[in-house]
């Protein structure tokens, strides 16, 4: 159902409209690469993006963070926790990484209130732009029933409508919230919907749904059955040999949310701030406590506990996937160390 | 008492004690918190009762090896600063080619004034408290292990790869440009800078961990076609690999 169609300009005035009171963030193409960057005005961002190299997890969890700082100086120790309280649009979201936002509003909301995340989340106004067609290849976000998302926006954009150079001209918005409902009130942009934009949307949903192929060999449901089999499997050793234990595909995850917190003192000694950065299950020290023991020592261990947390276990404690086959990982992996490859090779291997 | 520190050179550039007077608005509240009290670069007085040495440069000529073991007498705890200091550095480029001819380009005829033995990372003379890598060292971790000692809290070097700074600050990866990077079997701290500026890491801080220098042999090898010279060449620049054969 759509509730709004604009033109490329309208998204953008709209855009710009709403970041009278806000910052922009959104996909800035580098060479023939896309990341998310603040800019100062919607004509900056290039929408019709393929996929951004780093998920928008940063623009929520920010790599490193003070959460607060601290004073004894005057013999009362004080303490005064940080909040991101800055208003953002971030406009250009694809379905995949807007499965993985609904996730980390769940780690960061539902299972414990973390009052930095959510501050962040509460400022946040999220414009979703579907994807037409797999972003690049590898992806298996079909799989993971990722590739469309009904749900996680303020508003979502249909590309509808392409120009002779592959640009869209014609969006169909499908509002989310009641954010998102008076944004395009006061927006005053585009048109009220057609029926004949409502068969262009189903006519839109046909194509894509025959442009997505499948890319494992089991579905989002059936993982957890496919890697409860695989547990003893050698594949985790066998292919942990190429493991560098180097984080990479933890880091750029949209759903890797794992973190580590530190103090940082100044050099008197009497103050400083805690400080959270990411971290990752497959850095060696991950799992490492006082002892000091390891609990998974050896890469093989760690590559499994990682495929596990994506394919069963967050599903299972969560009902949300723990993975959204954006194949980022597959992509970061200078090891060449692949999801989809491995879950081929379990497949055949049950 | 504030603890007596010493900052002391061997065959280097000596870069890395340079580095702690560019610690800038940071340096003097390190002054503030230590007594420096031997210092070459930046003081003419000298004294031997040292709390905390630090050393730079490589055990290279019969007079380091001297020196490494009067500063270890002098001193009751030793820190290794920088990439010769830690691994040998670019200094351990002559252990893999013949004396005669290394002593010959670079002292001409007058090498026999000079004797010269195999470069070494301190490490391998005398024990060697904690070691701080980096060519140069990373002035920030500097000052992190000087916070760490003077706050009595234990201090490490990060045992994870040079990847994950350079993730966190968001870096296109330079393998998606076809560059071999070192960056994923280098132990970090240095905050990605070579990457971030567009280079390559060349493993200056070292090999992070035996099971990533077994990953690299297999991946340069089998994903990469890197001929296993170059490979070894590449790790040797920095002296991170002294030896003849990859995992
Ligand atoms: S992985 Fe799928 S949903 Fe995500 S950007 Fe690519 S095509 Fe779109
Ligand atoms: S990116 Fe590849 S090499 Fe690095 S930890 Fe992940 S699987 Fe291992
Ligand atoms: S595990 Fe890989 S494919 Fe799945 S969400 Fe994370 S980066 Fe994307
Ligand atoms: S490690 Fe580099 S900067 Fe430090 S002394 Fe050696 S060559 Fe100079
Ligand atoms: S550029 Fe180098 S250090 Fe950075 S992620 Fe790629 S391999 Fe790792």
């Amino acid at each position: 159902m759509l509730d709004r169609v604009v033109h490329r300009t309208d998204l953008s005035a709209l855009i710009d409209e709403l970041a009278r009171t806000r910052r922009i963030v959104g996909p800035v193409k580098h060479e023939d690469r896309f990341f998310y960057e603040a800019v100062d005005r919607a004509g900056r961002l290039d929408l019709d993006f393929t996929y951004c190299v780093y998920s928008p997890k940063a623009q929520l969890l920010p790599p490193k963070e003070t959460l607060l700082t601290f004073d004894r100086t005057t013999g009362n120790f004080t303490c005064h926790p940080l909040y991101d309280e800055r208003p953002t649009v971030l406009a250009g979201v694809h379905p995949c990484d807007l499965h993985a936002i609904k996730l980390l509003d769940h780690v960061f909301g539902a299972e414990h209130a973390d009052e930095q995340y959510l501050s962040r989340r509460r400022h946040m106004f999220l414009i979703g732009i579907d994807c037409p067609h797999p972003c690049t290849a590898g992806v298996f976000c079909r799989d993971m029933h990722a590739h469309v998302a009904d749900s996680g926006f303020d508003l979502m954009c249909y590309p509808l409508e392409r120009d002779q150079a592959g640009r869209t001209v014609r969006y169909g918005v499908q509002v989310g919230t009641t954010a998102g409902q008076e944004a395009i009130l006061y927006g005053r942009v585009g048109t009220p919907p057609t029926p004949e934009a409502e068969q262009h949307l189903a006519r839109y949903q046909a194509e894509k749904d025959r442009a997505f192929p499948k890319a494992i060999p089991v579905d989002s449901a059936g993982l957890p059955g496919l890697l409860a089999k695989s547990y003893d499997s050698l594949l985790w050793e066998a292919t942990a040999r190429r493991c560098y234990s180097c984080g990479s595909c933890n880091l750029v995850c949209p759903t890797c949310y794992c973190f580590d917190i530190h103090d940082d003192g100044a050099l008197g000694g009497n103050g400083g701030e805690r400080v959270r950065e990411w971290d990752g299950c497959q850095l060696r020290g991950f799992a490492e406590v006082a002892g000091p023991h390891n609990f998974r020592p050896k890469p093989g261990s760690r590559l499994r506990h990682r495929v596990f947390r994506k394919g069963k276990w967050i599903l299972e404690r969560t009902g949300l996937p723990g993975c959204v086959g954006c194949a980022r990982c597959d992509r970061a992996c200078t090891a060449r160390i692949s999801l989809v490859d491995m879950y081929k090779q379990l497949a055949e291997e049950v | 008492m504030k603890p007596r520190i010493a900052i002391f050179s061997l065959t280097g550039c000596e870069g890395c004690s340079l580095a702690i007077l560019e610690l800038e608005d940071q340096l003097l509240a390190v002054l503030d918190a230590v007594e420096i009290v031997n210092f070459r670069e930046g003081m003419t007085e000298r004294a031997w009762d040292i709390d905390i040495g630090f050393v730079d440069g490589a055990v290279s000529t019969p007079g380091d090896e001297a020196e490494i073991r009067h500063y270890r007498e002098s001193c009751k705890v030793l820190v290794a600063i920088g990439a010769c200091a830690c691994l040998g550095g670019i200094n351990t480029l002559k252990n893999h080619q013949l004396a005669a001819e290394y002593r010959g380009y670079v002292y001409g005829e007058r090498a026999a004034w000079f004797p010269t033995t195999a470069a070494r990372p301190i490490a391998a003379v005398v024990k060697v408290d904690y070691e701080l890598p980096g060519c140069p060292m990373v002035k920030e971790e500097f000052l992190r292990f000087v916070k760490h000692l003077l706050a009595g809290r234990q201090f490490r070097l990060p045992d994870y790869a040079v990847c994950v700074e350079c993730k966190k600050r968001g870096n296109p990866c330079l393998y998606d440009r076809g560059v071999v990077c070192l960056g994923p079997m280098t132990r970090a701290g240095c905050d990605a800078i070579c990457p971030t500026y567009g280079s390559k890491c060349e493993a200056c801080r070292g090999i992070v961990s035996p099971e990533a220098l077994a990953a690299a042999a297999l991946n340069l090898r089998d994903q990469y076609h890197v001929p296993q010279e170059e490979v070894l060449a590449g790790l040797r620049l920095y002296g991170a690999y002294q030896e003849e054969k990859l995992p």
